[in-house]
């Protein structure tokens, strides 16, 4: 949610470690603020305290007060009752893809567009999607932790073995599809769960769907 | 697994199926915690109503709230 309301990919890294992160010094000061406010009791030191008022009202402490007491409520009653992270409907992700597709522009922004909405849609660790060249597959746009080989040989690993056969792989946490353009094999989705259930039935059917859409664009 | 079960729009009443249909539309799910406080609905529509006063816009850039929503939930390792 926080990238539709402007924050980058660099704030969200630096949201790991605040203290080092070059962040502006008042969004800095109500950062540090809620680490304090979070961690323990919440006994906020009076230098952090000090330093947030410099930058911020009387209401607007009361407001970032209200967001930091917010989600610590929201956050304890999530991991105290197990409550799952929430997956986008996989009907809604294949309408978003569609309308990238009708959108036009590059090959390579479309296969981005893509990995990243099934990535944020299902909480995928990874995703992958390559191409089929004539000597294996080739990465064309990748989301995730760490990224995907650039290339494969047709047999290599779950996405190399779904090239050469033409068929679903789904191993574990992994499920790889391939992009068939009638017979022969345009390219690979593969996506990775956080878990060795995480793929489902709905995943399986959402990844072939796309797979389909992304043929025109990989042949 | 969720401890508790989750609640889907054909199982709420009417003031909380509008509310779940206006998440659908906005967003594409109803997040399962909603799903799941919904076995207490009053508690469910003043949380809803206090998440957007919070959260919306007000005295502070909402794009600040969404960092401080999301550096919270990491610190408390809960997906955000």
């Amino acid at each position: 949610m926080a990238k539709q309301f402007g924050v980058n990919d660099a704030a969200l890294d630096g949201l790991k470690d605040p203290g080092r992160h070059p962040f502006p010094p008042d969004q800095k000061a109500a950062l540090l603020f809620a680490d304090a406010m979070t961690e323990g009791p919440g006994h906020v030191p009076e230098p952090i305290y000090a330093d947030l008022r410099r930058h911020f009202s009387e209401a607007q402490t009361v407001e970032i007060a209200c967001v930091v007491g917010l989600f610590n409520y929201f956050n304890r009653f999530n991991n105290a009752l197990h409550v799952e992270v929430t997956l986008t409907d996989p009907d809604v992700l294949l309408r978003r893809v569609e309308e990238a597709a009708v959108a036009g522009g590059p090959v390579v922004d479309f296969c981005d567009r893509v990995a990243d909405i099934l990535h944020q849609g299902r909480r995928y660790l990874r995703v992958g999607i390559y191409r089929r060249d004539k000597d294996g597959l080739v990465l064309r746009a990748w989301r995730g932790t760490a990224p995907p080989p650039e290339s494969l040989r047709l047999g290599e690993g779950d996405a190399g073995a779904a090239a050469q056969t033409g068929a679903t792989r789904a191993s574990g946490p992994r499920l790889v599809v391939p992009v068939l353009a009638g017979s022969a094999v345009a390219g690979v989705v593969e996506v990775e769960g956080d878990r060795p259930a995480a793929i489902e039935d709905e995943d399986r059917s959402l990844v072939e769907r796309v797979a389909a859409l992304l043929v025109s664009r990989l042949t | 697994m969720g401890r508790l079960s989750r609640l889907r729009p054909d199982q709420v009443g009417a003031d909380i199926r509008t509310l779940f249909e206006t998440f659908l539309r906005e967003r594409g799910n109803i997040p399962n915690m909603f799903r799941t406080a919904a076995h207490r609905p009053e508690i469910l529509a003043t949380m809803l109503s206090h998440f957007r006063t919070v959260m919306g816009p007000g005295a502070v850039p909402v794009a600040l709230k969404e960092m401080l929503a999301v550096r919270v939930s990491r610190i408390n390792s809960c997906d955000y």
